[in-house]
Formats: C-alpha cells, structure tokens, sequence
C-alpha cells in the first residue's frame, strides 16, 4: 500500500454487511477512531433496521481556522451533493460529535452497482466533510476564478490544532504544509523524506505532477498567517495545483491526497523505520552468525538440553528454541 | 488532547486469525487470517554485481518491494492469483517466528485495516503464556521504535479469556482456560489473575490438526476434491459442518441409518480449469472433533485425552485453588466453536474427577464422605474472540493506563520492561 484510501474500511465492510442481512435486526454500535483524530460512532437499534446513525466528530481545530456550526465550510452543501436523499443530517448533532448522518438504507439505489457506489461515499464521510473547503477552492480554480469574500491566505484545519494553508490566485492555488513531528527520529526521517519527495519531482515521468517544493522556513506567501501556526519542526512543504490538476475526476483525488498529506508522509515515516528494522535484524543476525563460527566448539554446545533456558538468545536460536 | 481520552487499539495474533478493534467495542473490526503475501522477486537479484545506474533502478525497486505486500484475506488472494508473492505465516505455534513478516503485518493492521495513527492509541497486545521473555522485548522495541506507540500492554490470553467473562457474571478472575487455537492448545489455570506457570500443559493438537486429519480422512476415502484445494475444502468443512458428538459407535450407526439426513455435500470450483465439483462430508464431521478426545485416532506418538490433560493440569495445581479450579474452566479460541464440545468436555471430565471420589472414598473404607466436586466448563457465545473481548473490556477500564509501560518508561530503561506485565489492580 503507497496511498491510504479514502474510504474507511471498517465503516463500509459494516455498511455493506448491513445492506446484505437487512431483514435480520441487529443492534450495533461501534466507536473508532482513525487518523488525525476523526472519530466514528455508528447505532444501529433494533427498532428501526434500516436507520444508521452515523455520528463524526472532527479535529479540533486551531484559532485561525474558522467553523461554521462546527462543520469547515461549505460541508453541508457537499453533503448533500454527495449523498442525495439517503441520508439526512440531523440538528443538533450527537453530543461530543460534529456531524450525524441520518442513513435511510432502504433508500439505497436498487442497482447493484450505484449502491456499492454510494455506499463507498458514505464511507469515505471525511473526505467529503473536511475536504470540502479546499474543494471549493480547487473548483474556482477550474474556473479560474477566486473564491469571493475569502482574504488572500486560507487555514484550512487537517489535524488537531493544526492546519494547512492555500494562498488563491486564479491561476493557481499553492498550498502549503507546515510538517510537525513528536519524535525526534520521526522528524529527522520526515525531513530527508519530504527533500527526496522533492528530488523525486524532478525525475522525467512526473513532469506533469504539481511542483513542490520544502524548505525549513516559512515561505513568503505565508508571511501573515500567525506566528504560532508556522512553528514547524520538519520544515515547509508546498504545492502549487495548476487547473488540469484538478480538472473532471482528477479532483477527488487531489482532495483526499492533499487533505491526508501528514498522515502519508508520517505513514512513509513508519514503513522507512520498520525497513531499518528489518535491515538491523538482518544484519545482527549475520553479526551472530559469525561470532557463532569462530566460536570453538560451538556446535556440539548447542544439542545439550542447557541451552533450552531463558537467557539472552540470539533471533535464530529464540526461534529454534521457541516450542517445538 | 491524550493518548489516554482515546480508546486503546486492541489486537489479538493468534496462529490462525488476528483479531483487532478498539476497546470498548463487543466486536472486533477485523478477523483475519494471519497471513503475509511478500514480493521477494527483487530481493535475490540484489547480490549480482552491477553498475552504479543499475544498482540504483534495483535500489528503487527494492524499496517499492518494501511496500509491496498484502496480508489477510487480500493475501490468500494474491497469492492464489499470481506467483510472485510468497505466503509467510508469522506466527506458529501461537509463538512468532518471522519478526520481519510480523511487523509488516502490524504496519498493515494499523495503517490499511484500522487506520488509526499508532502515536494516538495505547495498545494490547496478547501473547501466548508460554512465550520467551526475549520476544515479548522485539513486541515492545517494534512498538515503540516503529510505531512509537504512547503505551504498550502485552497481556496474557488467556488471562484475557477469563476477563471476558466480567461482564457477563461477577468477575471471576480464578479458573482454567482451555485455549485451542489453530496453532496450539493450552490448559492454563488462573488464579485470581495470577498464571500458574508451573502447571500449564499443552498439547499438540490445534485446529490445523483437525483439518489435517479431515484432510486425510477425505483423501482416503477418495472424495472428488483437487490437489490444491484439499486443505481449504478441509478447512470450510471443519468450520461449517463439524460437531462433537457423545458416543462414536452410536453416531456411526446413526450416520449409516439415515446418511441423507447426514452426510453434507460441498460444490466447488476447480481453481485451474474451473470446472465445477462436488463431494460429500460423512464421518469427518465428527471424527474431526474427536481428535481432542481420543488423540489416537490421529497421532501415534500422543494420546491423552484432552479431559484427562485438563485434570493432570488441575491435580497440579496448588491444593487450595483446585475446588474453584474445576469449577470455572473457561473455553477460549477458534477450535472450541464446534457444537456441543463444552458439553461433551464437561460430561468426560466429571467422569474422571467421580472416579476419583469414589476411589478415594472406598480407600478409606466409607467413614468419610467428601463434598462432590463442582465441574463446570463454562462456554460463551464469543469464544471465537473472548481473548480479544476480554481485552476490549480491560482496555476501557481507567486502571489500564496506569498498568501500561509507557514510551517514556521504554526510553528510560529500554526494552527490558517489557519482560513483566503488571497485573491489573481491582481487577479482582
């Protein structure tokens, strides 16, 4: 897996569970949690079978961003593009959530095919809520035209008291990512990473792909947002998205990628350390194998039933001493 | 906002399926098979020697092929449908044996399934209580170097077994879990949330072995199932049509009285012509079963009785927990599923423990009559994944995050602490 998919799995493997068993009632309700602290909670009651309540609640976001009753702009209207008469929102939402999607699944499309469609949707529910801002803005810019009453630099919240910003013109909208990381080794990885992210633009098959560009200062177009908003320990990433690439059903795409740019690159972060890992014990291994050679004697020691205890063994022999 | 306002990720490696979810819930988000499909086609060019531009495009390859696995379900598939992946299974035996396939299956769990930041949740993990302390510290180096997890609990299952059983009654943390998975079986008793190291008995006969020994039985009697697909039908038979029954010699009867009330058939498709096939299921949906109660029928070199394993293990135990012993043994794991098999465990092992009574009570010529002795196996509609509920449920507990070692402990003294686990306070 390179990119993280839109959709929640967990909420569409029970949606389509649901669809299939709707005769039999059951009860369900589920909490979860994904990245970026979005959580879930999902009631499903005896009583009425066919009524999901699907409640999100959002990150947290930080002073400069702003919020409409709780939900990023433009979320309700995109809501309701997406799903159509499926699903109602209800006001006031659950306690403790943003959002609670009222889903009539008896209002499903009969078509197999549209109904795997829309329920797919439904289950990428974040992409459509906290990427609805930034889709307004990419749709201007098909138009080439600028998001009206919007001032020139917009924070749009993607984490817990965090958020990204786009700087408008017709022609072109950049976004910017301030990168922060906890650990110290995450950020020293996230910083070579996102230089050879960079580097990797410059290679001849991706000469349609948006520039980008990182560096460990803010950069200029930046320069009023607040200063608490540009504290980055891993730098400044940044993109500049012309029209085509955000033209037809490119722009999903370039939503839910820009959207989840920090949960992609700290998922890389991750894999490059389990790969260092991997590479480690490989390497500790062969280190141990060695010593193991030019130990004298050390082959008949290994038979006696002592060596069968715990003390300190190597990976091989924890494995071969593991019960058989 | 805290790591601790979260719910804990809760994940459960068994040799067959892995179960995981968020604690809190009745349900696991995910069962699946314990399985990694890895592209290794790069991994043997990486030794030629080349030029520098070509080490580099193998490079590059290689650090795709990094990233390019799958596990669970998705992997049978791949592997099924092309030859470049291999299947490896991490975990044997309920022991892991490929840390590399392990953590890769743990980078998947966590990113593609549960898709939850690692650095947001405390995590459970579950081992088996025979494991190495030394692996319980690769568990804790893999979680807090790689995944920098806040909080990390490797609980023993079948401790978590007999949690599950919290909710449902009092809390009753003394009793005997029978653990069959489909790599191992253990007998372990538990005494007020204590293991009791020393008389935990296994035995080497799980869920795969029931397969096997349907596998055989089918092959035997010359079923119409190909080759590849042998195992897989064997598989579904067990968990579809299996049951325990109570008299071999009478069911054989009943089977050849009424074999269309009995027998089940299974249509298929052969994976390489596609053509259609169709076999039945007689014997083995019971003889399958029976391997527990009469290993003989399916090994040479071990034959006891899993009734007789559990009461060795309880004679073992210190004197005073045996009579709260018998009385709660506790089923736990896939293999426990098959219909009636508390029923009929409960039935042979009182059988044993009455013999002994009497023994006792004639040796001492009447004069002293004991108190009967209570056996009771207790089984639950969860037993697939009591070990991961009963997670769940200590997960949600606030005691939970004060029992976990945390990331600042684990970068104080290293991976060391993760060798003992605290047992949780009020949990009893």
């Amino acid at each position: 897996m390179i990119l993280l998919q839109s959709h929640s799995r967990f909420l569409l493997q029970t949606l389509l569970n649901r669809v299939q068993n709707l005769e039999k009632a059951v009860e369900l309700d589920y909490h979860w949690v994904e990245f970026n602290d979005v959580r879930y909670h999902m009631l499903v009651s005896m009583k009425n079978p066919n009524i999901v309540l699907l409640s999100v609640s959002l990150p947290t976001p930080p002073p400069e961003v702003v919020f409409m009753s709780g939900l990023p702009f433009g979320a309700v209207e995109a809501i309701k593009a997406a799903y159509g008469v499926a699903v109602q929102i209800l006001d006031p939402p659950r306690d403790g959530f943003n959002l609670t999607l009222k889903l009539n699944l008896a209002k499903l499309p009969p078509n197999e095919e549209h109904r795997y469609a829309l329920l797919v949707k439904i289950a990428s529910v974040r992409e459509v809520v906290l990427g609805a801002p930034l889709r307004v803005v990419l749709k201007h810019l098909v138009s080439r035209t600028i998001v009206p009453a919007s001032d020139q630099v917009l924070a749009l919240v993607h984490r817990p008291k965090e958020s990204f910003f786009l700087v408008s013109k017709p022609d072109k909208v950049t976004v910017v990512f301030p990168m922060r990381f906890k650990d110290s080794i995450d950020t020293a990885f996230a910083t070579s990473f996102l230089q050879e992210f960079v580097e990797a633009r410059h290679t001849a098959g991706l000469n349609n792909a948006p520039p980008c560009l990182w560096s460990p200062t803010p950069p200029l177009e930046l320069k009023e947002a607040p200063a608490e908003a540009l504290s980055a320990n891993a730098g400044f990433v940044s993109f500049v998205i012309f029209p085509r690439h955000v033209e037809g059903k490119k722009l999903d795409r370039t939503v839910w990628n820009l959207s989840t740019f920090h949960a992609y690159v700290s998922y890389h972060v991750k894999c490059s350390e389990g790969f260092m890992h991997t590479r480690m014990r490989r390497r500790v291994e062969s280190l141990i194998q060695a010593l193991d050679r030019a130990k004298p004697g050390g082959e008949e020691k290994k038979k006696s039933p002592s060596s069968r205890s715990f003390k300190r063994l190597s990976l091989k022999d924890a494995r071969a001493n593991s019960i058989s | 906002m805290d790591a601790t306002s979260r719910p804990a990720v809760v994940i459960d490696n068994g040799s067959g399926y892995t179960k995981m979810g968020f604690a809190g819930n009745v349900e696991p988000c995910f069962i699946l098979p314990s399985v990694v499909a890895v592209n290794e086609s790069f991994l043997n060019q990486s030794r030629a020697p080349s030029s520098k531009a070509n080490w580099l495009a193998q490079h590059s390859a290689g650090v795709m092929a990094d990233l390019d696995f799958f596990i669970g379900d998705e992997a049978l598939a791949k592997s099924r449908s092309s030859n470049t992946y291999n299947l490896s299974y991490p975990i044997k035996h309920g022991q892991v044996d490929n840390w590399d396939a392990m953590e890769r299956y743990w980078q998947q769990c966590i990113f593609n399934y549960l898709r939850c930041d690692p650095e947001d949740h405390y995590f459970l993990l579950t081992e088996s209580p025979l494991t190495a302390p030394e692996s319980r510290e690769y568990t804790g180096e893999i979680m807090f170097e790689t995944f920098n997890v806040p909080g990390l609990y490797i609980a023993v299952n079948s401790v978590l077994a007999l949690a599950a059983g919290y909710t449902t009654s009092k809390c009753e943390m003394t009793g005997v879990v029978v653990d069959a998975g489909d790599g191992a079986t253990y007998v372990v008793p538990v005494a007020d949330g204590y293991v009791i190291g020393s008389s935990i008995k296994s035995i080497p006969i799980a869920g795969k072995d029931v397969t096997l020994f349907i596998q055989q039985l089918m092959r035997e009697r010359g079923e119409n199932v190909p080759q590849e697909d042998s195992f897989e039908v064997a598989r579904k038979a067990k968990e579809m049509h299996c049951y325990t029954c109570s008299d071999i010699v009478k069911e054989f009867n009943k089977h050849d009285k009424e074999p269309a009330k009995y027998i089940k058939q299974w249509r298929g498709i052969k994976p390489k012509t596609g053509a259609p096939y169709s076999c039945d299921i007689g014997y083995e949906r019971f003889l399958g079963p029976e391997v527990f109660f009469n290993p003989e029928i399916y090994s040479s070199d071990f034959s006891t009785p899993l009734p007789a394993v559990i009461d060795k293990c309880i004679q073992s135990a210190p004197i005073d927990t045996r009579r709260a012993l018998y009385k709660n043994i506790v089923l736990s794991g896939g293999s426990t599923m098959f219909k009636d098999f508390g029923r009929r465990l409960q039935r042979d092992l009182k059988k044993i423990v009455d013999t002994r009574v009497l023994a006792s009570e004639a040796r001492l010529g009447g004069e002293i009559k004991s108190q009967p002795v209570e056996v009771n196996v207790v089984s639950h509609p969860i037993q697939r994944f009591a070990v991961w509920f009963g997670g769940s449920v200590l997960a949600s507990t606030p005691e939970f995050f004060a029992a976990c070692h945390t990331k600042a402990e684990y970068e104080e003294y290293g991976a060391s602490i993760c060798r003992t686990n605290p047992v949780f306070k009020g949990m009893y």
